[in-house]
This record gives structure tokens, C-alpha cells and sequence, in this order.
């Protein structure tokens, strides 16, 4: 059985054009409230030890996803907002897929003291430096300015 | 096919918005039903996430998101959905896994944040209708479940005072459950027909919210269910149906999809006369129309019949066959997916004796769960039974 | 074994509230993010011939052999039977009311005043249950009422695009059912 009709007027609509309209609102969470509210006030992360696997995990969280417990407050420590650049790139085209103005290094960095990492841009002049290995430390905006988002960490800077 | 147990449950809040993540209200319900398991993750043999539309939460293949906190890291996982038919179709698949064979331990759970469509998850919702026979037209979804409740109302003669005794009912019944969002001890009819007029017939008092929520639910192979617990609550029918998406296509005053989902469960259960044979049942309820409207696609009673059952007082908890005892989603809330917590894990603990204010009395052997989803087409149905 | 665990359950329920007022004064953390999705949605050859034929004034159905029924909105295959469908009929623009709405929501959920009839026709030519979606014109909300005999009102040739719009409502045809 082959196709029952033939389109072979090109006048004849094809597409609908549409789009999804919806904005949305991420609440950070018990623990990512923490982190934010810590973050708002001070210029150093939190993280949480997981008391069975003693990893320290970063992005903090209210559990441990390998042991499945509970991570109570105690086990909250503070670190500094530095780490190591474990892999980077440098970006010359934006989300929509254009060129950029300027390139920007963009690196998943391990935070220090702890067994995660975050993404970061690296405020460089240099775009064809080997980045790996290197040791940064996060840029925060004003505390008058931070709203308790990652947006009040500006970018990160080689030490 | 092994025989399945149920063997633990749990529920977070429900709300209008809850300060937890998604992962984290998943945590919270799986931690409860571990509790009541007595088991831990490395019990778990395979996880199961139901939740419904990614457009609530916001972000993209959320099952993969949240497995984090549905103890699904490292362990065989998948999710699945239907709309509103979530609630019991995620518990369908976390019995497919047991029954089959694959697994003895299958831990099923089901979140939803409807809050983070901003401001409201109405937006979302448009996205169902039709880009274009319908969007065009601008619809606002309780449109369309007004034009079904009228469509039913009209075909039987139904009053709307008597479907509002279910708001009435399900609203009272939820003051027993800690998670319920709209518990109104007070609340009578005259409050709901006085209730804003959204868009006729549905008023505001016959709608259930939007909400956050999780539900968990535990169930083994019948081979183990001796490690974990003395109560022998078994899975005793499954069945689910779908219509077609051509809903201007069929008279909407009988859900034939509900039908045929409940006759393929009865029929595994071998029910054959469901309202003499279940001992309470917890259909599908976002509006009070539609509990009535599901009793009778689940062959509880005649056509027409439910409203009139509900004004009677027969679908009360102490009532000859007592119909949402939970409370429902009018009562309880409506986090689409989540609604496993008022539907599956109610009837779980109903059976278990464990539903403190909520118990059906005279010692309940058989329940039934349903849930209903997507523009007027799934069903889905599970029945637990005491003793194998 | 945890059977006498607990004397209801849920024993409490996990989770925080959180009001709008505390969202609108900032006081949990969180981000807040503003997609942007556009679609091209591909409209295949029933519904394309659809359009067009309103685009002409002209509501088209596709007739289903097997099923022996038209099917309105017209679409490639019969979803019951399962076959191809093929021949094309034009229909009258007149039908019955199947189902109605008389909505005090405007589509973004703000309170209006007048309200919105809407609900779905019933064609004539296709069998029964067998229609779509659309608005109620120039009755009030105590004449409108199911089984109700309506003819659609198009908007002027010059106007129409090739949409389900290019219908502006039905309104009654004149002598009750």
C-alpha cells in the first residue's frame, strides 16, 4: 500500500507555526536555600559529608543518592570558594548557536575539600593557555548586589 | 506470573508550593515507605518514576532528574507516564517488574512541582490542546471539563447539587490525612454552588488544586514477602485502557476507556460483581463530576446512578460502599502523578489497617485504585486484595 | 517486620510550605528561567487540505470505507479500524450543540463579566458525536442549550487565513430541536 494522495501544489500549507509559552520558578530546595542564603552572606561555599561513605559532596544536599540516608546538620562544613580546573574549553558560540563578541573559557572545576565540582566561566586574557590543573578562585558580585542565585559568583580567576 | 505484595508506602505534603526540590519530595516519600518496609536502598532491585508532564517541573527528561532521590543511582530505572493516569499506571509498571520475574523488590515512586510553572501551571496545560484545530481558539482547560460535566449532567438529568455532595464528602474525609491540602471539616453544599462560577457548570469548590507532592510504594515477589512483613496484600488485578485523542470525535458522557480498563482488572481478580465484592474504592477525582462519572465507567453502579448514591450517603466511609475514603484529590490535592499517595498507597494501607482516622470499617479486603489522564482518554486500575 | 510501626499512616507529612507572599519577597532562594521554544508543527496532508478548504468557506471531512463513517476533523487514517481513508466530502456548515461551556475564564484565567460561549457542534453529514471544537455566537447563556441547531458565521473572504478561525462562531439556525 503506498501513500494515497500526492501533495504536488506548493501553495498548500505545510506547517503551523506556534511556540510554548511558559516561565518558571526553580525553588533551590532545603538545601540549596542553604547554600544560597550562606552564599548571600559570605564568600566561601557549603558542602555535606555523607557519614557512611564520608564523601564530601558539593553541590551540598539534603541526602546521599549512593546511601540513600539522610545528611543531617551537623555534617554541613564550610570551604573556601576555590578548586581546580579539571577540564575547559573555550566557547565561541552562544546558546542560540551564534558567534560570540568575545570567546568565553568555560571550565567544570573540582571544588576544593570536596568531591564535586562546579561549572565556572574563567575570567582570562589568555584563550590559548592550557587551563588544566590550574588553580582559581570564585569572583563574588557586592554582598549589597547578591540575590542568592549562582549569578553572585561573577566568574572565576586564575590564582 | 509471580504473585505481587505490597509492602510499604508514603507521601509527602501537598501544597499550592513546597520549598523542597523534586528530588528531595522524592526522597521524603521513599524514605517513608522504606520505613515501612523495613528496608533499606540495597534492598531495592528496580526503581520506577512516575510523573507527569516535564512542562510542570520544568526541566527537561525530569525522570532522569529525579532518580537521585528515588534511590534510582545504580540500579535498573525507568519512568513513565500518562497524564493524570500516572498515579496508578507507575504502580501498573512497578508490577510489571515483579510479576515478570525481573525483579523481587520494585520501589515505584511519584513526584510532581506544578508550582514551577509560573504563576500558574495553567500554562502548561495548553499545550495539550491541538496546535491547530484547537489552540487557536485560545481554550482555557476547564473548558473542557465543563463541557464533559454538562454533556453528563444533561444525558441523565443530573442535578449539580448532588454532584457537589462528593466535593462535600471527599473535602470532610481528607481532615483525617496529614498531607491533605483542602480539609474542611465545615464545608456543605451550599458552599460549593456558592463558590465562583469558573466556567458553567464547574465552580470553584468542585475543582481540585494544583499541588507539589511525591508518593512511594514498595512491592515484592510473593517468594520474599516473608523477610519483610507478616501482612499478605497482594496485587489482584491490573488493567488499563486509552481512547483516542479525537475527543469531539465521542459522546463524553460515558468513559468507554474506564470501562474496559476496570472489566480487564476484574476479570484477572475474577470480580465479577465489583460494587458486592470491593470493600471501598478510590476512583479518580480532580473534579466532583468526575467521581461519579469514573463510578460508572468502573461498573460501580448504573449510569446516572453515582450522583444519586453520593446524595444517599452510600458512598460515605461508613456507607455501603465507601468511595475515596482518602479524601481524594478534592480533599487531599491534585499533584497529577503524586495522587499514587490518595489512590494506590491509600488502598495499601486501607487493607493493612493502618489508615488511623481514614480506616474504612468492617475490616476491608479489596480496593480498588484508578486514575484517569490525558485530554479524556487513560485509564488506568489496580486492585489489592488481603490473603493470597 | 514493621507492622505495628506505626498507628496510621502517613505518620507526618515531609515538606515545607511555601506561600506566594514568601516567592514575591524573595524569601526562599531560587532561580527563575524564561524558555524560549518556537514550533513549526508539520500539519500533514488531511489537515492541510482542511485549512485550505476553510480558507474557501468549506469544512471537509474524509470518509473511512471500512468504518463507513466520516471522519471530521479529517484525518489520513480511520484510528478505530486501523485503514487508510480516502475520499473527501464536503460538508454543510450547520450542526447541533453536543456540548457546551459558558465560561467566565478568559483564556488566561482572568475574570470576565460576559462570558464565553464555547463548546463543541456536532456536524451535520457526519455521524453522530462526530464534530469540533468552537464558539457560541449570538445567543445568551439561558438560550444555549445542547441539541441546539447552529450554522457557522465566516468571517469575510478577504480575512480568512486557513485556520479553524476563519470560523467566527456558530450561531442558532433558526427553529429549536
Amino acid at each position: 500500500m503506498g501513500f494515497i494522495e500526492k501533495q504536488t501544489d506548493p501553495t498548500t500549507p505545510m506547517h503551523w507555526k506556534g511556540n510554548m509559552q511558559a516561565d518558571y520558578f526553580y525553588p533551590a530546595g532545603i538545601a540549596g536555600d542553604k547554600f544560597f542564603q550562606h552564599l548571600k552572606q559570605n564568600d566561601t561555599f557549603l558542602a555535606t559529608k555523607c557519614s557512611e561513605c564520608n564523601k564530601v559532596l558539593f553541590p551540598p544536599r539534603l541526602y546521599c543518592e549512593d546511601c540513600f540516608i539522610e545528611i543531617s546538620n551537623d555534617n554541613w562544613i564550610e570551604v573556601p570558594a576555590s578548586g581546580t580546573i579539571r577540564v575547559f574549553t573555550v566557547a565561541k558560540l552562544n546558546a542560540h548557536g551564534e558567534k560570540m563578541k568575545e570567546p568565553k573559557v568555560i571550565a567544570l572545576i573540582d571544588v576544593e575539600n570536596t568531591d564535586g565540582s562546579t561549572l565556572g566561566v574563567i575570567k582570562t586574557q589568555n584563550l590559548e593557555a592550557n587551563l588544566q590543573g590550574a588553580k582559581v578562585k570564585a569572583i563574588f558580585k557586592p554582598k549589597d548586589k547578591r540575590e542568592g542565585t549562582m549569578k553572585d559568583i561573577l566568574h572565576f580567576e586564575l590564582i | 506470573m509471580k504473585e505481587v505484595a505490597v509492602i510499604g508506602a508514603g507521601m509527602t505534603l501537598f501544597r499550592r508550593h513546597l520549598k523542597e526540590t523534586g528530588k528531595e519530595l522524592s526522597y521524603l516519600a521513599t524514605k517513608m515507605a522504606l520505613e515501612e518496609a523495613g528496608i533499606e536502598k540495597k534492598d531495592i532491585d528496580m526503581v520506577v518514576m512516575g510523573t507527569a508532564p516535564d512542562a510542570f517541573d520544568g526541566t527537561h527528561m525530569k525522570g532522569e532528574y529525579l532518580l537521585d532521590g528515588a534511590a534510582g543511582v545504580g540500579l535498573p530505572y525507568c519512568r513513565v507516564f500518562n497524564g493524570g493516569g500516572t498515579g496508578v499506571f507507575a504502580p501498573i509498571a512497578g508490577w510489571w517488574h515483579v510479576a515478570s520475574g525481573v525483579a523481587d523488590v520494585c520501589l515505584v515512586v511519584a513526584e510532581e512541582k506544578m508550582g514551577n510553572c509560573y504563576p500558574h501551571p495553567q500554562t502548561a496545560f495548553q499545550h495539550i490542546w491541538d496546535p491547530i484545530l484547537d489552540r487557536p481558539l485560545t481554550p482555557n482547560l476547564v473548558w473542557l471539563f465543563a463541557m464533559e460535566m454538562n454533556r453528563y449532567m444533561t444525558v441523565h438529568g443530573i442535578k449539580e447539587e448532588d454532584i457537589a455532595e462528593v466535593a462535600v464528602k471527599n473535602k470532610r474525609n481528607a481532615v483525617g490525612h496529614p498531607c491533605a491540602q483542602l480539609a474542611d471539616p465545615n464545608i456543605t453544599v451550599e458552599d460549593v454552588m456558592n463558590s465562583e462560577m469558573m466556567a458553567w457548570p464547574v465552580k470553584r469548590l468542585d475543582i481540585s488544586p494544583p499541588s507539589d507532592g511525591a508518593a512511594a510504594l514498595i512491592f515484592c515477589s510473593k517468594d520474599v514477602v516473608h523477610k519483610y512483613t507478616d501482612e499478605r496484600i497482594f496485587v489482584k488485578g491490573v488493567g488499563w485502557n486509552i481512547d483516542s485523542t479525537m475527543w469531539t470525535n465521542r459522546d463524553l458522557y460515558f468513559p468507554d476507556y474506564v470501562a474496559n480498563a476496570a472489566k480487564m482488572a476484574y476479570k484477572k481478580a475474577g470480580i465479577t460483581n465489583p460494587p458486592k465484592e470491593l470493600s471501598f474504592a478510590e476512583p479518580y477525582d480532580p473534579f466532583d463530576y468526575k467521581e461519579c462519572h469514573h463510578m460508572e465507567g468502573l461498573l460501580l453502579c448504573e449510569k446516572g446512578e453515582a450522583p444519586t448514591l453520593a446524595r444517599e450517603g452510600v458512598t460515605q466511609r461508613d456507607g455501603d460502599l465507601p468511595i475515596c475514603p482518602s479524601g481524594g484529590l478534592l480533599g487531599v490535592g491534585n499533584p497529577i502523578a503524586a495522587t499514587m499517595g490518595q489512590k494506590m498507597c491509600e488502598v495499601y494501607w486501607q487493607l493493612a489497617g493502618k489508615a488511623g482516622k481514614r480506616q474504612v470499617p468492617n475490616d476491608p479486603q479489596m480496593g480498588l485504585g484508578q486514575a484517569w489522564g490525558d485530554i479524556m482518554q487513560m485509564a488506568t486500575v489496580m486492585i489489592l486484595g488481603r490473603g493470597s | 517486620m514493621s507492622d505495628k510501626k506505626y498507628e496510621g499512616m502517613p505518620p507526618y507529612a515531609p515538606g515545607t510550605h511555601v506561600r506566594e507572599s514568601d516567592i514575591q519577597n524573595k524569601k526562599i532562594a531560587y532561580a527563575w528561567w524564561e524558555p524560549e521554544v518556537q514550533y513549526s508543527w508539520s500539519l500533514g496532508h488531511a489537515m492541510s487540505k482542511f485549512l485550505t478548504g476553510l480558507k474557501a468557506g468549506k469544512i471537509f471531512g474524509i470518509h473511512c470505507k471500512r468504518c463507513d463513517r466520516i471522519l471530521v476533523p479529517p484525518r489520513m487514517f480511520c484510528e478505530h479500524c486501523f485503514g487508510p481513508t480516502e475520499e473527501w466530502v464536503e460538508l454543510p456548515d450547520t450542526g447541533i450543540i453536543e456540548t457546551f461551556s459558558i465560561s467566565y475564564l478568559d483564556p488566561d484565567a482572568r475574570r470576565i463579566e460576559d462570558p464565553i460561549l464555547v463548546g463543541v457542534v456536532d456536524l451535520d453529514g457526519a455521524p453522530p458525536h462526530h464534530g469540533f471544537m468552537h464558539y457560541f455566537g449570538e445567543m445568551s447563556k439561558d438560550e444555549i442549550k445542547i441539541g441546539m441547531k447552529v450554522k457557522a458565521v465566516w468571517k469575510p473572504e478577504n480575512e480568512r487565513t486557513g485556520s479553524i478561525t476563519d470560523i467566527k462562531y456558530f450561531k442558532p439556525a433558526g427553529g429549536a430541536d
